[in-house]
């Protein structure tokens, strides 16, 4: 592997200091002179046609400044991709508890509280849908009006349909000495984000524009739906997205509508309008990681060598479709997992129902998939007699394979690594046979049993063939010789920003500390495209790189007039440019004379994806243009007096490429094993009759430090050639594998399938979820 | 607008008095992690609150005459860390420990935790287990009851309007008592118990079941010490198959007190596990 | 009520209703906003500061109650020269800050346990800092960057 600087060398984040320290600015923190506050009136209601909404009351209350509905906004504030079915605030009907309906501005908390009450709002009740598995039924209420861009989808709740298809997996199914058919299904989670949602409008002069702070993930996107519903241009509006506390996909949707509706009220009453959730209106109001029903078929040898597989998947969107065309569609890529199949088909219903809403969420699809495909494989292996790492080591994509997509694979494929490096690393032969031995004897009461289990993941690069896929950045040398970069691409606390910053010193030669990368601010940056779907780090990072390469080369044309050589001639030596004579010229200087001579030390950069495809009706192509891969082993200690899982052990070995960032790179994985523990243990989302039931964290459990074991991670870093030094992206594929890799160490160790998340108490002590019924007022307390 | 007042009292008499002043609805704040939160449901749940965690008597831990005496206002974080209370009781001592995280084990107290009663707090079981009485002062006069008594269901006492709870005395088990006490939530800390037992037991000079408590805690509306599982130990040989027998007992008690529920079906298995497992603790030496 | 403590060393004093916690009066009312509003109800910690030394979450404690005690927030943390202390240069250097919004609380437990334990395992780092969530890191390098302040101050004052 190449030497590097500073790429892979321990460095401190960027902006960590002001962290640390406490003075890093999050959008609560601002506060300005003449500032209102703000608030939305929610919907108590999963469905409902609104009737009226009468505000003359709520404006007459001293204090209160201005009241908003969606007749305020241009085409009632219509947002969203790709399918535009959201309103800055709702439009006709309401469709999920939650759903905003009108906001206020007011001087402050109590001329606020009394301007909700006084808002009079008429709702009509409709059916709701609830059950994902009914929504498509003819008789089934309409929960989305026929999406008015996309006439092409023709069923009521049917949001869409996607389709992967190679020969016909039902005849070789047929002819396959081992199959398995099984049912799999995960829920809703919740991004647990630890500052929820907010934002700041501030209204230029005379209303002519307005600046919004937001804490969301994709400042650009924010723009552009400001720009059409607000009526402004896009000169007047300007996007600042300050310190953001986690968002994992989460702060898009919402953030947006928030973003309108304070800027709304800023340009109406001339004054700055801040609007802060609470946690209980962030758990309501908020989207989640979509819920998915998976019928899975597999079909294999008598040896464990897969054959075919069948597997048809039902995503609950919820009310709006917000991003999930674009994550069930990842779902169908990675349905099968990345193993090799003579036949495979998928199809995947998104459904509309009123269970809340689903969208983006770090996994983006494929952690739901994944925890389908990576049981069955366990349940194969105990078919075939085979061991997990050997039966996913025998069918697994190596490099030159053909993915079921009909895609060719490059040498950058390093599944087979990961396995074997987690396999050394967690003792996986020696627990795994002791445990699966234990596991075969009679259970004294109360006994605590351990057991270990394995989990593969691939994950497509980006999003895929489905967005178009490219970054922008920027570079300037400024006059005290710090220089500037900006990236389209933002950094809501994944390490990004420092990511960045190492690929344009490392390839301009310049230490770190000379780069300042101004918060993400769409006056300052250029439009990349949302920040998801494990995007940043080889997106941003080569466009960070083409820009730092075009400036390098207009600072070796200054030095080489400088040195009176040829550009090729001149050698670094840290930021020293050395031509023949071995004088060394330094870096100020270098930029002096680029000054002199008139070359204007600024660059901008693009760099885009590979070309990839997809045909949506044969379901084949090059779906993503390269894949990320991994496997993860977890060790778990059982009680099987009570179902209380612990996991003990955590091993994980991904195929990163060269890691840029090594503490950030670490982190995300952490972080992300950490999320799916959670998932896989203790998260629950439950809609009962569209009323979420968790509405604080003292009801929706994330781990605590206790539950999360120490994790031995590992890096496969076989340099990526189309990647930014070789890096490939890691932020999502953490937390992928990490709920089947549990779940299949508590199968190891009790002998018990749980096929459905979360593995809760009752789960593993019953093998069946055990629930008091929900109340449907029990999440109105967080709304008012 | 203030939802309520507040005023910090110096002495027991004068917290007594503060709360029993006519016109007001007073109600004593000690740690504040449970009674903030009541006024997010109930804006109108007093008019002023009296501060009594800085009374030096109520925060006081001291063994005196064979019992061991707990100001109402210790810290989670005080007694768990106290030796007279790690000596003599560690169900307590574990049980305080079993509560929340730092934080709320650093501001939450004894005292708080039993007037609040919720089914699920975890140092209840730990106090009627050790026969824990409860010392009320009010305007009238001092007066003394059990735990188990005071707390009468889910959020219900009998404390008497206008009453403070200054403290709480246990008698200091018999040497060679143990105790032990388990929870069992959904994560490992931060966490609302699913069950909790609360066992102490001593053998005699043979080497038999001399004496055994047992308390379950998230198991019935009335948290009680379970007669009739302790009767059926004493005089016994212990030995797994006695704490079966007691664990079995135990969940009949459990059905008997609050009836076949949404939840049984869960708590039976776990609640003999549990049970099973704290006899365990408490009767063999070198496991505890 | 006219409320006084001592904050980060200094007296202040300010008035404010009775109803108010102290979070909102060290955001609002003083603008020391380095305190963070995670849940408002003590399941985060983000709101975490050391109230006479001990570890609280202030979204649950009344100003009234600091009213004449020690409080103690990330902005006290710092040294003299407003740089960090070896425990926030610890965070900084293990990459045990991500989106940096649990960091205040996270460096406050950690200084509360070190102050009554300086030799701390790594499970007793975990039960200290159980009360404070963090979602993006899953916890490792925050345990190491405590763990290995423990380890440096015990080099330097064997003693402690």
């Amino acid at each position: 592997m190449p030497e590097f600087q500073f790429i892979g060398k321990p460095t401190d984040r960027v902006d960590a200091l002001e962290k640390v320290l406490g003075t890093a600015k999050y959008i609560d923190d601002y506060s300005l002179p003449g500032m209102l506050v703000a608030h939305t009136l929610r919907s108590n209601l999963p469905h409902a046609r609104i009737l009226r909404v009468d505000v003359s009351a709520a404006l007459k209350i001293p204090g209160v400044v201005a009241v908003i509905t969606c007749e305020d906004f241009m085409d009632h504030g219509r947002f969203g991709y790709p399918i535009a079915d959201m309103f800055m605030l709702a439009y006709q009907r309401v469709r999920y508890v939650g759903d905003g309906i009108a906001s206020i501005a007011a001087e402050n908390k109590a001329a606020l509280q009394l301007g909700l009450d006084a808002i009079q709002v008429e709702l009509e009740e409709l059916p709701g849908v609830f059950n994902p598995l009914t929504a498509l039924n003819a008789s089934t209420t309409i929960v989305s009006e026929q999406p008015w861009d996309a006439p092409e989808y023709p069923r009521g709740n049917l949001l869409t349909h996607y389709v992967v298809r190679k020969n016909d997996p039902q005849n070789e199914l047929a002819r396959c000495p081992v199959t398995l058919e099984e049912d799999y299904s995960t829920m809703h989670q919740e991004h647990a984000y630890l500052e929820t949602e907010g934002a700041l409008a501030v209204p230029w002069p005379g209303s002519s524009g307005v600046t919004v702070y937001a804490s969301c993930q994709s400042p650009f996107i924010n723009r552009g739906n400001l720009v059409r519903t607000l009526g402004l241009g896009e000169d007047n509006i300007r996007v600042i997205q300050p310190q953001v506390g986690g968002a994992f996909g989460g702060k898009d949707d919402l953030m947006y509508q928030i973003s309108g509706q304070v800027a709304k009220l800023a340009l109406l009453t001339d004054r700055p309008v801040k609007m802060i959730l609470s946690r209980e209106e962030s758990l309501i109001a908020s989207y989640k990681r979509d819920s998915m029903q998976m019928h899975v078929q597999l079909g294999a040898d008598a040896n464990g060598k897969l054959r075919a597989s069948q597997i048809h998947a039902t995503v609950d969107s919820g009310a709006y479709a917000s991003i999930t065309p674009f994550t069930a569609w990842r779902s169908s890529i990675h349905a099968m997992g990345p193993y090799r199949y003579d036949a495979c088909h998928v199809d995947t219903d998104v459904v509309y129902t009123n269970n809340g809403y689903s969208g983006a969420f770090r996994g983006f699809g494929n952690t739901e998939v994944c925890f389908a495909i990576e049981q069955a494989m366990d349940e194969l292996a105990l078919m075939v007699k085979r061991d997990p790492i050997d039966l996913r080591l025998q069918n697994c994509l190596r490099p030159g394979d053909t993915t079921p997509h009909g895609q060719l694979l490059g040498d950058d494929v390093s599944l087979a690594e990961c396995l074997e490096q987690v396999r050394k690393l967690s003792d996986w032969k020696r627990k795994h046979a002791a445990y699966t031995r234990q596991a075969a004897e009679p259970l004294t009461p109360g006994e605590f049993r351990r057991g270990i289990g394995v989990a593969a993941v691939f994950h497509g690069m980006s999003l895929g063939a489905e967005g178009v896929d490219f970054a922008v950045g920027t570079l300037t040398v400024n006059s005290d010789y710090t220089l500037t970069l900006t990236s389209g691409l933002t950094d809501y606390g994944t390490g990004s920003r420092t990511a960045f910053t190492l690929i344009a010193a490392e390839t301009l030669g310049l230490n770190p500390q000379r780069f300042n990368m101004p918060r993400p601010d769409t006056d300052l940056s250029h439009d990349s495209g949302p920040t998801v779907a494990s995007r940043a780090t080889v997106l941003g990072g080569n466009a960070t790189h083409v820009t730092a390469q075009r400036l390098a080369s207009l600072l070796n044309k200054s030095a080489a007039d400088l040195l009176g050589c040829r550009e090729d001639e001149i050698v670094r030596h840290g930021e020293l440019y050395i031509g023949p004579k071995e004088e060394p010229a330094t870096f100020e200087l270098v930029v002096e004379h680029a000054h002199k001579i008139g070359l204007t030390l600024t660059s901008r950069g693009r760099w885009s994806s590979p070309e990839i495809h997809w045909s949506m009706e044969t379901g084949q192509g090059k779906p993503y243009f390269a894949y990320h891969f991994g496997a993860q082993v977890a060790e778990v200690l059982v009680d099987t007096g009570t179902g209380k899982v612990d996991v003990t052990g955590f091993w994980a070995v991904h195929n990163t490429g060269t890691v840029i960032f090594p503490q950030g790179a670490c982190g995300q994985l952490y972080g992300g094993i950490a999320q799916g523990l959670g998932y896989a243990l203790m998260e629950r989302v439950d809609y009962d009759n569209g009323y979420i039931q968790a509405t604080n964290f003292d009801e929706y459990l994330i781990p605590t430090a206790l539950d999360v074991p120490d994790i031995v991670g590992a890096f496969v870093e076989k340099p990526f050639a189309a990647g930014p030094f070789g890096a490939k992206n890691l932020g999502e594929p953490g937390v992928v594998p990490t709920a089947p890799a549990i779940l299949n160490a508590i199968t190891n160790a009790t002998g018990r399938r749980i096929r459905s998340l979360p593995a809760s108490l009752e789960r593993v002590l019953l093998g069946k979820d055990l629930r008091k019924e929900g109340s449907s007022t029990a999440c109105k307390l967080g709304l008012n | 607008m203030e939802r309520f007042g507040y005023i910090r009292a110096a002495s027991v008499s004068e917290a007594v008095a503060l709360l029993n002043e006519p016109g007001l609805k007073s109600r004593a704040l000690a740690g504040s992690t449970d009674i903030i939160l009541q006024f997010r449901h109930d804006p109108h749940y007093c008019d002023r609150l009296v501060d009594i965690s800085l009374i030096p008597e109520l925060r006081r831990i001291e063994q005196r005459g064979g019992w061991v005496h707990i100001g109402a206002a210790a810290t989670f974080s005080d007694v768990m860390s106290n030796p007279s209370v790690i000596a003599s009781a560690m169900v307590l001592a574990q049980a305080c420990r079993a509560v929340g995280a730092v934080q709320i084990r650093n501001m939450g107290t004894l005292g708080g935790n039993v007037a609040n009663a919720a089914a699920c707090a975890d140092s209840l079981p730990a106090l009627i287990c050790l026969d824990t009485v409860a010392n009320i002062l009010t305007p009238a006069g001092g007066q003394a009851l059990p735990v188990s008594q005071l707390v009468t269901g889910p959020n219900r006492t009998v404390l008497p309007p206008g009453g403070l709870l200054v403290s709480f005395s246990y008698p200091v088990p018999d040497s060679g008592s143990r105790s032990a006490f388990l929870k069992l939530g959904r994560r490992n800390a931060m966490a609302i118990s699913r069950l909790t037992v609360a066992a102490m037991g001593r053998l005699d000079e043979h080497g038999r079941v001399a004496e055994a408590r047992l308390v379950t805690g998230s198991a019935t509306p009335h948290i009680e010490r379970l007669i009739v599982v302790e009767q059926a130990l004493t005089g016994q040989q212990p030995c797994a198959e006695l704490y079966q027998h007691a664990a079995n007992l135990a969940v009949d008690e459990m059905i008997r007190l609050s009836g076949f529920r949404w939840s049984s079906e869960y708590k039976v298995p776990a609640l003999t596990a549990m049970t099973a497992r704290v006899f365990a603790q408490v009767f063999e030496v070198g496991e505890a | 009520m006219k409320l006084q403590f001592n904050l980060n060393g200094c007296h202040v004093e300010i008035e404010a209703p009775a109803d108010t916690s102290l979070l909102s009066v060290l955001r609002d009312y003083l603008g020391l906003t380095g305190t963070k509003e995670g849940c408002g109800v003590g399941e985060c910690g983000t709101c975490s500061v050391l109230l006479d030394g001990r570890l609280v979450n202030s979204c649950l404690t009344l100003a009234a109650q600091a009213s004449g005690r020690q409080v103690v927030t990330i902005e006290g943390m710092s040294l003299p020269d407003g740089s960090p202390n070896d425990l926030q240069q610890a965070f900084i250097q293990y990459g045990a800050v991500q989106c940096g919004f649990c960091t205040p609380g996270m460096v406050l437990a950690g200084e509360a346990l070190l102050a009554s334990n300086s030799q701390p395992t790594r499970l007793e780092i975990r039960e200290a800092i159980a009360g404070n969530l963090c979602r993006c890191t899953g916890y490792q390098q925050i345990v190491d960057a405590i763990q290995s302040t423990a380890q440096k101050r015990q080099e330097v004052n064997p003693n402690a």
